[in-house]
Formats: C-alpha cells, sequence, structure tokens
C-alpha cells in the first residue's frame, strides 16, 4: 500500500488540440516545484489527465501537498493510497486502505455519528460488476470498523476509489484545492514593476495565475533608499516564486533620475516624471528579455499617480501594453490576496522604498501629457535612462 | 565603497576584546552543569561565584546580590513586572527610558503608570519629576545614562527624593549605558535594582545582570530549576558569564579619558567644518555618547551615505529603528533639525587619527545631501 499525491488540472481540461501544450508547461512547472522542494527525491507519473507524485518521504507529505497548491494550473490535488486492485481477491488491497482510511477519520471526527458514502469510479472494464455494487460490497469494511453509518446524499465523508484500468486502484477521503489558473510560462512573458508594497506583489500573483511568466525590476535610490529595502524586495520575489516560478529580478539604481528631476522639474510632477522614467527602463528592458508586457500593481484612484490621467502620462512612455491586474481592486482586496499568498508580512515592513524620496506635499492629480513633456525637456532623458540601465544588477 | 571600517555605534552593541573571545571560547570547553554534584561542575560552579563578585565590586554592590540574566532587555523587564507594586499605587517611568522599560510599563495592570518628562538633552527634568512623586509612589524606573543622548540622571538624587515621598518605594536604574562609563557605586546610589549588559562594554552578547539589594520584594522573571538563588532559573551560561567578568575586569579607568578625548577633539573639528549642526547631548553627558542633529539632511540618509565611506554611525536606538522614534518630539528641534538626528558612540577602538577622515566625510556628504535636495 503507497502513499501516493494525485493531482488534478482545472481550466487546461477545456483545451483543444494544443492540450497537449499546456500539460507539458504543466508537468515542467510541478517538476520544478518539487525538484526544489525534495531535491529529485521522488517519481512522478501521469495517466488519463491526472498526474501522481509518489516514492517521496513519508513524513514531507504535508509539504508536497502545500507546494503543489501553489502550482498554477493545478485544480486539487489528494492524498491517495495507491493498491493493486486485486479484484479475484474481492479488492482485499482496497479494503485495507479503507480501513485505514476510515478508522484515521473517525479519530480524527469530533461528530458522533458521522454518515459517509464510498464513490467508485471503475475505468478498468474488465471488472464484471458496475460501481455502485462495488460501492456497496467496499462499504462494509468501513460499517465493520467504524461507527460510520451509510448516507448516499447527506455525507460528511466521500471515500473515493478510483480504480484504473492498468490493474491499479487509488484510495482516497477528499481533496485540497489547489489555485486554479493556467501553467505559468503558457501566457507569454513579461516584465513587473516591483516596488516592495503591498500591490505590486499580488499583481504578480494575478499574472501568474493567467499563466505568464515573469521578470522583475526594482528601482532602488541609495542612499535615500537602503539596503533592507532591497533586501525585502528579494524575499518578496523568493516568497512568490512558489507561484510565478523563480522571477528573474534586476534592480535599477535610480537616484541620479530623481535628483535630476526634483532639481530640474516642479515638485508637483516629480512623481509623474518619474513614472514615466520607470516605463522607459523597463521598456528597454522588455525588449532585451523579449518580454511582451508590463505589469504594474496600479488600482485606479488609489493615490495622485494612479488616476486615469497619470496612468495616460506614464503609459505613453512604454512600448508594450501594460496590464494593471489590481485596477479595480479595492485596498481591502489587495490586502486579502496579499495576506492568503503570504506577501503581506513582509511588504508591510517599513522600509522607504523609491518612491517615498522627495515625496512632493501636493502632487498633481490630473498631469496633461503635453505639459509633462514640455517639463522633460529640461532632462537629459536618453542618457539618465542610458546610465540607469548601465548600472542594473541582477539577484 | 571603501574597504576601511570605522564604527561609531557602540552605544548599540560593541566590538568584544580579543581576551573576551578567547575566555569564552575556553570556556565552552568546561561543559558541565555547574549545578551537578561532581567535583568537575562544584568548580564551575565556584567560578561563576568569582565572576559575580568581579562585577559586583565593580558596581559597588557590597550588599545584596547580582543575579546574571540574559542581558538588558530582561534584567529591565524582570524589574518591572516582578517588582511588588500595590494595587493602585503609582508607578513612574522616565519618559526617555529605553523600550525595554517603556513598552513594559504599558503591561502593567491595576497601578498609575505615569511618565517623567525630559529636558531636550534627554535628561529627566527633575522639578517636574518631584512633582510626580507622592507616598502612594510604589515604584520608579529612571535610566542612569540616557541611550539616545548620553545625558547623565543624578540617580542619587532621584532615589533620595523617591524614598522621602514614599519610603517603601522600590527605585530601580537602567544602568546598561553607565556601566563602566560613569562611576557607578550602587552602595552610594541608594538605588533598589539595577539593570547592567556585557555586550555594551566589550563583553559577549546574551548575557547581562540585575542587581538587587537586599530585602527588595521582588520574585523571579523565570522559574524552573532553582538557579540564581530561585531568582533565575535556567542553566547558567558559564562560557559568557566568564566573557562578562573578562571585559569587566580588562576595563582600565583611562579609557574613558581616551574616548572623551576622542569625542571633544572631534566634535570640535566638526563644528569647524560642518554648519547647520545642532548637539543633542548634553556637555556634562556620557563621555562615549554624541548624539547630533544636522539640518536639512535626513538621519537615515545620511547613515546610509556615511556607510560608502565606511562609517557606521547610529540614528537612535538599533534596536528600534525601524519606527519613528518618540525622541524627535522629546529632543524640542527645529522644523528644519527634527529628521536630521544621528547618534554617534565612540569606544577605545577609535583612534584619534581617524578623526579627520570621519571629519571630512561627515562634510562632504552633508554637503552633497543639501546640494541635492536644493532646487
Amino acid at each position: 500500500m503507497e502513499k501516493v499525491i494525485i493531482i488534478r488540472y482545472g481550466e487546461i481540461f477545456l483545451k483543444g488540440k494544443n492540450r497537449s501544450y499546456f500539460e507539458s508547461l504543466l508537468i515542467s512547472n510541478i517538476k520544478s516545484a518539487l525538484d526544489d522542494l525534495l531535491g529529485g527525491n521522488y517519481s512522478f507519473s501521469r495517466s488519463q489527465g491526472r498526474y501522481a507524485v509518489s516514492n517521496f518521504e513519508l513524513k514531507r507529505e504535508d509539504e508536497v501537498i502545500a507546494t503543489l497548491r501553489k502550482v498554477f494550473g493545478i485544480h486539487s490535488v489528494s492524498s491517495a493510497f495507491m493498491v493493486r486492485t486485486d479484484f479475484e481477491n474481492d479488492f482485499e488491497n482496497i479494503r485495507s486502505a479503507l480501513k485505514v482510511l476510515a478508522v484515521k477519520a473517525e479519530e480524527d471526527n469530533l461528530k458522533k455519528d458521522a454518515r459517509f458514502r464510498v464513490t467508485v469510479k471503475r475505468a478498468d472494464k474488465r471488472i464484471p460488476m458496475p460501481s455502485y455494487e462495488i460501492a456497496a460490497k467496499l462499504a462494509g469494511v468501513i460499517l465493520d470498523n467504524t461507527s460510520f453509518k451509510v448516507d448516499l446524499t447527506d455525507f460528511d465523508f466521500d471515500f473515493e476509489v478510483d480504480i484504473r484500468e492498468n490493474g491499479v486502484s487509488y484510495v482516497y477521503l477528499g481533496s485540497f484545492l489547489g489555485v486554479g489558473g493556467l501553467p505559468v510560462g503558457c501566457s507569454s512573458k513579461g516584465l513587473l514593476l516591483l516596488s516592495g508594497g503591498i500591490d505590486s506583489p499580488v499583481a504578480a500573483y494575478m499574472m501568474a495565475k493567467r499563466g505568464m511568466k515573469l521578470f522583475a525590476v526594482h528601482f532602488a535610490s541609495p542612499p535615500y533608499t537602503s539596503e533592507r529595502a532591497k533586501q525585502k524586495v528579494i524575499e518578496l520575489r523568493d516568497i512568490l516564486s512558489p507561484y510565478t516560478t523563480k522571477m528573474r529580478l534586476f534592480v535599477v539604481p535610480f537616484t541620479e533620475i530623481q535628483l535630476e528631476i526634483h532639481k530640474h522639474c516642479p515638485e508637483e510632477f516629480m512623481i509623474t516624471i518619474m513614472r514615466r522614467f520607470m516605463m522607459r527602463i523597463a521598456s528597454r528592458l522588455a525588449e532585451k528579455f523579449d518580454l511582451k508586457a508590463i505589469i504594474t500593481g496600479e488600482s485606479l484612484g488609489q493615490v495622485a499617480s494612479q488616476t486615469v490621467e497619470s496612468m495616460t502620462s506614464t503609459e505613453s512612455c512604454a512600448k508594450f501594453p501594460v496590464f494593471r491586474p489590481l485596477i479595480a481592486f479595492d485596498k481591502d482586496e489587495t490586502m486579502d490576496v496579499a495576506k492568503r499568498i503570504g506577501t503581506y508580512e513582509k511588504s508591510i515592513e517599513p522600509f522607504e522604498d523609491c518612491c517615498t524620496v522627495f515625496l512632493p506635499k501636493n502632487p498633481v492629480i490630473h498631469p496633461r501629457l503635453e505639459k509633462v513633456v514640455e517639463l522633460e525637456k529640461e532632462l537629459d532623458i536618453d542618457s539618465l535612462v542610458e546610465r540607469a540601465i548601465g548600472g542594473i544588477e541582477e539577484y | 565603497m571603501t574597504d576601511r571600517k570605522i564604527y561609531l555605534d557602540n552605544a548599540a552593541t560593541t566590538i568584544p576584546r580579543e581576551s573576551v573571545i578567547k575566555t569564552v571560547s575556553d570556556a565552552m570547553r568546561e561543559s558541565y552543569n555547574p549545578s551537578a554534584l561532581y567535583l568537575d561542575a562544584l568548580k564551575i560552579s565556584n567560578k561563576i561565584s568569582a565572576a559575580r563578585e568581579v562585577v559586583k565590586s565593580a558596581l559597588g554592590a557590597r550588599d545584596g546580590e547580582l543575579i546574571f540574566t540574559s542581558g538588558g532587555t530582561e534584567s529591565n523587564n524582570m524589574a518591572l513586572t516582578c517588582s511588588r507594586m500595590k494595587k493602585g499605587s503609582r508607578v513612574i517611568i522616565g519618559e526617555g527610558e529605553h523600550d525595554s522599560v517603556f513598552k513594559t510599563a504599558s503591561v502593567l495592570r491595576d497601578v498609575e503608570v505615569v511618565f517623567a518628562p525630559i529636558k531636550p538633552d534627554g535628561g529627566v527634568d527633575e522639578e517636574k519629576f518631584k512633582a510626580l512623586l507622592c507616598d502612594n509612589v510604589s515604584f520608579v524606573s529612571i535610566m542612569h545614562v540616557s541611550n539616545e543622548t548620553g545625558a547623565v540622571n543624578d540617580i542619587e538624587k532621584l532615589a533620595k527624593l523617591t524614598k522621602r515621598a514614599s519610603k517603601n518605594a522600590i527605585f530601580h536604574s537602567d544602568g546598561v549605558q553607565a556601566f563602566l562609563k560613569e562611576d557607578v557605586d550602587l552602595a552610594k546610589l541608594g538605588v533598589d535594582l539595577y539593570s547592567v549588559s556585557a555586550h555594551k562594554v566589550h563583553g559577549p552578547k546574551g548575557i547581562g545582570a540585575l542587581y538587587i539589594k537586599r530585602g527588595t520584594p521582588i520574585r523571579p522573571l523565570l522559574t524552573g530549576g532553582g538557579q540564581e538563588k530561585g531568582l533565575r532559573s535556567g542553566t547558567e551560561s558559564y562560557p559568557l558569564i566568564a566573557g562578562f567578568c573578562e571585559a569587566v575586569k580588562s576595563f582600565d579607568p583611562t579609557e574613558r579619558e581616551q574616548v572623551a578625548n576622542f569625542k571633544a577633539e572631534f566634535l570640535e573639528k566638526l563644528l569647524e567644518s560642518v554648519d547647520g549642526v545642532r548637539v543633542i547631548s548634553p556637555i556634562g553627558g556620557v563621555s562615549n555618547i554624541l548624539t547630533l542633529a544636522f539640518e536639512g539632511v535626513r538621519g537615515e540618509v545620511l547613515l546610509h551615505s556615511l556607510e560608502d565611506y565606511g562609517i557606521l554611525v547610529g540614528t537612535g536606538s538599533a534596536c528600534a529603528s525601524h519606527h519613528e522614534s518618540r525622541f524627535k518630539r522629546l529632543f524640542a528641534l527645529e522644523d528644519g533639525y527634527v529628521d536630521g538626528v544621528i547618534r554617534m558612540s565612540f569606544s577605545i577602538d577609535n583612534d584619534m587619527s581617524e578623526i579627520d577622515y570621519i571629519v571630512s566625510a561627515i562634510s562632504a556628504c552633508v554637503n552633497k545631501l543639501r546640494l541635492d535636495k536644493r532646487k
């Protein structure tokens, strides 16, 4: 009786002829997540729209499940016993597995007189019994070993038995939902502006959910921002990795640009012009790595730089579509996701990011594009961008 | 960037002396539990007793107990949370206390906690302190030396005033920044409880002590095996205690003058070459701490700029550097100076020959930051 983790995929199921492409991406993401966790000490197999992970250290089962639940494209996972179907011996092995599961369930269950059913799926048509008859036959072992009662419609436990064509059966109780979505990598590649705040990590999560492979760029302004602020961004990237797969992170030295804007442009336009530089630099990076979109954590109206006019001003410097997955999110909603995916606690650590340097008292809320372009004429844009790009470090 | 390292954050922690490192390391080989019954264990127990006497003697603690703790924070926590305080009585805490006192005071129940205001130099305002005294005071905690500014409080006087107003009041002083920096004679100071820490005096981290005057009503913070006469359970860390003892033994009283000279010369040269500087530390303050405010510069930005010169300074309590310091308000600085506070704290490891370099680095950084800010 071997312990395996069964993986079911979600939306890919709907795909037609190119399903195998999505599947191969999903499998490769699953394997790379498990490699990181178990260092190759496991087996992976696939059959009929399901995958199974086996041969891992049993005490790490919870970690395996938790890891898989963060891989986009997975609908759900179950911890199952894999046994030989052994139809000739009256399903002897399946019965033993059911007994173990049922006794454990009764131990863990606080409710008296719990109700259960057994659901059988019979892919192996060599067995000359319909599923419901097999189910009825198997239920006996649970009735004999627990105080549970049968109830096919209103039940607390559904013991599932998957009889496969190859003489093997999976026996399990319940499943854990995964994060859904599409496998990372199937929806092209994009560049995330990662600040260290609450929003941008959530934006990364949202885009990865739809299958986008992400790179990240962070703007640092030493000595106005500290090494710890940069460290925080690296840690955020690492927290996101199980979802996004590991993002390459580029840190751009941004101090000179900020000082130049501060010196030559009106204070209230500081943020607008600064963000336009971010878009220019991001576009250059995107070109270099063949990325197809820029992603930000902006949400409409959240701050002065996130009005329609501000976004219009900044976007005009971008050479790629700018995706803003949080555009219609309330802060609460973003925070909820951040808490769920584990970035919140890190994001609220109070280290200054580059946006807080020379923060104007009254930033312009509805900047006119022509006006901004006019103001920027005071700056040597190309060489500022060039020097910033020359100083990029990858983490 | 430079390979040079000039460490000017000795109020946050000090670099242990080589002899301390060796002592700790050697002591780790004597690993028996001091409470065990065999002779080898007894020998260690005796060495701990000897170390205790060394620290007690450095504190002038002739009467009472000195128990080893994990450091200043634990000593302060025990003083505040384990001393007897009558229900409904008044507890006076200095407004400028370290967070291990200040925040701990906020968990006290069934007593009235009042805060003794400080002057803009960080020292307790004695007149205002006096006004808070009454016969209902059961506990007072006033630090000996301010970790923020180096201001020295007249503990002897404050303790006397307290006892006069309320003879059963317990007087605690956090002596973490005063130990070996100021003359500490506990018998003369008249305090009931006094906290010290080893890592502020070139000893190891993770070890400190609480002095408890004979008869002071205090119960243990940690219970268990009954070590330290039942006042602090937990197997004694002989290596750290030995290191603490070595740090105290190797202290040379002339070091204080050396540090004071360094600070005086540094300050003189700094004020000559940089304008827009306010000296927050009082003139009669402790010899090693110098807190300054620079006009038009953010303290933490200056701190990071100085890192590029290999100069490490603080912006205030390093343990609290991640939140807005309550001291900004207390120092009563003018607008342009409020954000520009840095704390430099020296030690015998600093050499007079470094002064010119430090001053020119500060001057360069401050000028650059001010220029950058200008339109």
